[in-house]
């Protein structure tokens, strides 16, 4: 029973940690909390969605919606973060016109699928499960981590071996030297937001898939638990979000299973608070890290 | 004449009421403090006014004054741990409070109902009683801003660090806009469940939080008629553009973006710094031709 919650929750938290991801490189990158990323996660699930209806591959849907929402997420950045970037109001603003560009993608989506819960059609994905001795799982779920482990590889390879990844955390360190330096600060805000929204996107088929479901008002929850994710990681770190996401997800299966499931959200918002008033910085967080405590 | 008052009588309702949270939200924006947690003391102090009326007789206005009451405690308790942090970690943190607030709602569903939400609230409220509750509080609002407290916020907001040097105390004054705030978010929310029959929990959860700070960004956050301003637009707009009903929501996000684009302080208020800036800049041209 252990060991199949355990299952269970690392698939479901490697998808905690792809949504996360994207969250935190922004926030880390230009010290904005971008709440459309929810709205790119559900548009990543419906790009997927309508290729697979047209009648193409899942493995092209999967591409075509990475493609599909990195590029949404790069106009969200041009339509509500470009503007006000230099305004002085960056953090206030952002979050403002972020939720506007969520509810813009919302009412879309909405219109899309009028209002109705779309689902895969049947054997879009084979369904096939293994057992391990007490261990059950779907070949879904093998497919789902291994996606996951190789964006994640792939991703830290890019911020951390790669003159991009460089030029990227030269930005997020201090964007004036960095563009004296040399760096174009506008391919970095491309690329990583680029990046963000194809993780949301791959993100979001995943998650379609695995409950085959998806509407318009499927980011929220996520937007939510990437909250806790990132805070708990620190906010802005990469490791840490993968580590949290990973913790959440295996905590959420193990309290859905022993624990009243109302209560579980108690306990993890609960959680939240408690590690943001502790260690505001996060399990994995730099002391470098900006945390924004108060002067004493 | 009659009939347009009916037809529009429950909107005018939904309006009062949506000026009563935007000032709620607007007092801890205020004094600089990024907190969103009005959602959570709206839904406490409906959900226990509901209860005591409904369920044990209580007195509407009793209930009333507790729930303000418990909107202040709330507040006061929440204030404690969150005068360590600031900007988006309040933010977040407060965020935590709204969805602690919604799940153990939702948690214990003998009290409250559950998801199903708490029905057939006895309807004592009407749009006289709001627009009393809102006339007070505006008057509320405009006599704290003209008072030392309000001084005090408009000077936190602007720099902390000034703020200090100047003796005002950071962690009294934040104090005081999450009590304030508080008792506004928990009254309005009373009121809300003696208005409106039925509530649930998902009311008062981030939808309700992103509506009371789109009010405060679209009206300004500095004047007391900011926040009527915003709430009449997002109660108006919708009505003037029947034709646009079904996209309703995408034309509130792109007002949103492009509000805060090329209005960064909001309708009213951007209005007052510009005619100020012009009074000010022809008084320099006047005083320039004396000499």
């Amino acid at each position: 029973m252990i060991a199949q919650q355990l299952v269970n929750g690392i698939v479901t938290g490697s998808v905690y940690a792809l949504f996360a991801l994207g969250f935190t490189l922004i926030f880390g990158t230009f010290k904005i909390l971008n709440l459309a990323h929810a709205g790119v996660f559900m548009s990543g699930a419906f790009i997927g969605y309508f290729a697979v209806l047209n009648g193409l591959p899942l493995w092209l849907a999967l591409v075509l919606a990475m493609i599909g929402s990195g590029l949404i997420s790069y106009i969200v950045e041009l339509g509500a973060f470009a503007t006000i970037r230099g305004s002085g109001q960056i953090e206030f603003g952002a979050l403002i016109s972020s939720i506007g560009a969520n509810l813009c993608l919302m009412s879309l989506g909405q219109r899309l699928s009028n209002t109705k819960v779309l689902r895969f059609p049947f054997e879009t994905f084979p369904v096939e499960f293994y057992e391990f001795g007490p261990v059950r799982f779907s070949f879904l779920q093998v497919i789902i981590l291994l996606v996951v482990v190789v964006l994640l590889m792939a991703m830290m390879f890019y911020l951390y071996k790669t003159s991009f990844g460089r030029q990227i955390r030269a930005v997020s360190g201090n964007e004036r030297v960095a563009s004296l330096l040399g760096v174009n600060p506008g391919l970095v805000y491309f690329q990583t937001f680029f990046i963000s929204g194809a993780l949301a996107g791959v993100a979001g088929i995943m998650i379609g898939l695995s409950f085959n479901s998806i509407h318009f008002y499927m980011g929220e929850p996520y937007l939510l638990k990437a909250f806790v994710v990132v805070v708990l990681g620190g906010l802005g770190s990469v490791h840490g979000a993968v580590v949290a996401g990973m913790l959440l997800g295996i905590f959420q299966n193990l309290a859905v299973a022993y624990l009243p499931s109302a209560l579980t959200e108690t306990i993890i918002y609960g959680l939240l608070f408690v590690v943001l008033l502790v260690k505001p910085s996060g399990l994995f967080g730099s002391e470098g890290v900006q945390v924004g405590v108060a002067r004493r | 004449m009659m009939n347009l008052v009916y037809t529009y009588q429950p909107l005018f309702d939904y309006f009062l009421l949506a000026v009563g949270f935007a000032y709620s939200q607007q007092m801890v924006l205020r004094a600089g403090v990024f907190s969103i947690g009005s959602a959570g003391f709206a839904s406490i102090g409906a959900y226990f006014v509901a209860i005591v009326v409904k369920d044990h007789g209580m007195n509407a206005i009793v209930a009333l004054l507790i729930a303000t009451l418990l909107g202040c405690v709330g507040g006061f308790l929440l204030s404690i741990p969150l005068a360590r942090l600031r900007g988006v970690f309040q933010a977040i943190a407060t965020l935590a409070f709204v969805q602690i607030v919604v799940s153990l709602c939702l948690y214990f569903d003998e009290l409250t109902g559950g998801p199903q939400g708490f029905n057939n609230i006895p309807k004592l409220v009407g749009t006289w009683h709001l627009l009393a509750a809102v006339l007070v509080t505006i008057y509320f609002m405009y006599v704290i801003s003209r008072s030392a407290i309000g001084r005090a916020f408009d000077a936190l907001r602007q720099d902390e660090t000034v703020g200090a040097t100047l003796g005002i105390s950071i962690r009294k004054y934040h104090m005081i806009a999450f009590v304030l705030s508080g008792a506004l978010a928990g009254f309005f929310g009373g009121m809300q469940s003696l208005y409106t029959f039925s509530i649930e929990p998902e009311m008062f959860g981030f939808t309700f939080l992103v509506a009371a700070l789109t009010y405060i960004i679209l009206g300004g956050r500095g004047t007391v008629t900011g926040p009527i301003i915003g709430a009449l637009i997002m109660s108006v707009l919708p009505e003037l553009a029947r034709p646009l009903a079904d996209n309703r929501q995408f034309f509130q996000g792109i007002l949103m973006m492009v509000m805060i684009a090329f209005m960064p302080h909001g309708v009213f208020d951007g209005l007052v710094l510009h005619l100020r800036k012009r009074r000010a800049a022809a008084r320099d041209k006047l005083f320039k031709e004396a000499h």
